[in-house]
C-alpha cells in the first residue's frame, strides 16, 4: 500500500519503544506512563501556545480594523481641504490595509481549527493514559513474567501509537505557530513603520493634514482679526508696517 | 482490522474492506504524482469516508495497535509528497 504503508511507518517511527531493554516490565510500564504524562503536558503547552498567538493575530485584526475608520475618515478630510493627493493616499492604504484583514481572519480561522484539533486529541490522550494506568496497575498486580510481556506489549503499543499520532499532530501545529508568529512579526513592523499607523502616531499623512488644516486655522483666524480692526488701519495689514 | 485516522482517532474496520482501500490508496498515490490538487482532495475525502461510515470507533479507554494508518483530513497535497519522496521524514 502507497500512501498507508508510509504512514504507518512514520508514525511507527515516533512511537516509544521502552519495552525492548526493561529488565523488569514492570518498570517498563511505570516509565511509560511517566512518558505518557509528559507528552500530556506537552500538548496542553501546545495549545496555550496556540491560544497565544491567535489572541496576538486578534489584536492586530482589531487595530487595523479601527485603522479602516480612520483612513476613511483622513480621506474625507484631506478632499475637503482641496488635497486629492492625500486623500488617494489615505484611500490606498485603506485597500492595503483591507487585503491584511482578509489574511489575518483567515489565519485566525486556521489557527482555531488547530486548537480544536490538539484539544481533541488531548482529551484522547488523556483518555487514553486513564486507561493505561488502571492496566497497569492490574499487570503489577497480577504479575507472573511471561503472560506480562504479552499483556504489556499489547497496552504499551495501544497507548505508545496515540503517543506517536500526537507527537505528529503537536509537530504541525508547531509549524503553523512558528509560520504564524513570523507573519505576526512582520506585521508589527508594518505598523511601526506606519502603514498601518494610528492617527496622531508620527505619520506622515497625519501630520500633512494636521499641518493644511493648521495654517486654514491661521487664515481664518488673521481673517477674523483683519475684519475687526478700525477701516484706517486695514491698508497696512497687508505690508506688516502697522 | 484496527484503522487509525491521524488526529481522528482508532476505527474498527470490518476486513472485507481491505481492498477497497487499496485502490483507493492506488489512486492516491497517482494523484499525488500528478500534483492533480483536486483529485487528490476528492480521493482523500473517499478513503477516509469509507473508515468512517463502516467503521466503529474504538472505545478511548481500549489500548489497541492500528492495522494501517490513515492521515488526517487536512493534509496539504505538498504534505503527501513530501511523504512519498522524504525519506527524512523516518527518522530511526
Amino acid at each position: 500500500m502507497g500512501m498507508l504503508s508510509r504512514m504507518s511507518t512514520i508514525v511507527k517511527s515516533k512511537m516509544n519503544r521502552m519495552l525492548d531493554n526493561a529488565e523488569d516490565p514492570r518498570e517498563t510500564l511505570d516509565y511509560s506512563y511517566e512518558k505518557q504524562l509528559e507528552m500530556l503536558r506537552n500538548v496542553k503547552r501546545g495549545v496555550v501556545e496556540m491560544v497565544t498567538a491567535k489572541r496576538r493575530l486578534e489584536i492586530q485584526a482589531k487595530k487595523a480594523q479601527d485603522n479602516l475608520a480612520k483612513l476613511d475618515t483622513q480621506a474625507r478630510k484631506a478632499l475637503e481641504m482641496g488635497r486629492e493627493d492625500l486623500a488617494r493616499l489615505a484611500l490606498e492604504r485603506k485597500q492595503a490595509t483591507i487585503t491584511e484583514l482578509d489574511g489575518l481572519d483567515q489565519q485566525i480561522a486556521g489557527l482555531e481549527l488547530e486548537q480544536q484539533k490538539l484539544t481533541n486529541a488531548e482529551q484522547r490522550l488523556q483518555g487514553k493514559v486513564q486507561a493505561f494506568r488502571t492496566k497497569k496497575e492490574v499487570i503489577k498486580a497480577q504479575y507472573s513474567a511471561a503472560q506480562a510481556q504479552v499483556r504489556i506489549g499489547a497496552a504499551l503499543s495501544g497507548v505508545s501509537e496515540e503517543m506517536g499520532d500526537i507527537t505528529l499532530a503537536i509537530e504541525r501545529a508547531e509549524t503553523k505557530t512558528e509560520t504564524l508568529r513570523a507573519k505576526a512579526g512582520a506585521i508589527d513592523e508594518l505598523v511601526e513603520t506606519g502603514v498601518l499607523d494610528e492617527v496622531g502616531g508620527g505619520d506622515s499623512l497625519d501630520r500633512q493634514l494636521e499641518q493644511i488644516s493648521a495654517s486654514a486655522t491661521v487664515e481664518s483666524e488673521l481673517e477674523a482679526l483683519r475684519a475687526g480692526l478700525p477701516s484706517g488701519n486695514k491698508k497696512a495689514l497687508p505690508g506688516g508696517q502697522s | 482490522m484496527i484503522v487509525r485516522i491521524l488526529t481522528e482517532g482508532q476505527f474498527n474496520l470490518p476486513g472485507a474492506y481491505i481492498d477497497e482501500l487499496n485502490d483507493i490508496d492506488n489512486a492516491v498515490v497517482e494523484v499525488v504524482e500528478q500534483e492533480d490538487r483536486e483529485g487528490f482532495a476528492k480521493n482523500l475525502k473517499r478513503m477516509l469516508d469509507l473508515v468512517r461510515q463502516n467503521g466503529t470507533p474504538v472505545p478511548i479507554e481500549e489500548l489497541v495497535e492500528s492495522d494501517l494508518v490513515l492521515p488526517e483530513p487536512d493534509i496539504t497535497l505538498e504534505e503527501a509528497e513530501e511523504i512519498f519522496i522524504g525519506e527524512g521524514l523516518i527518522p530511526d
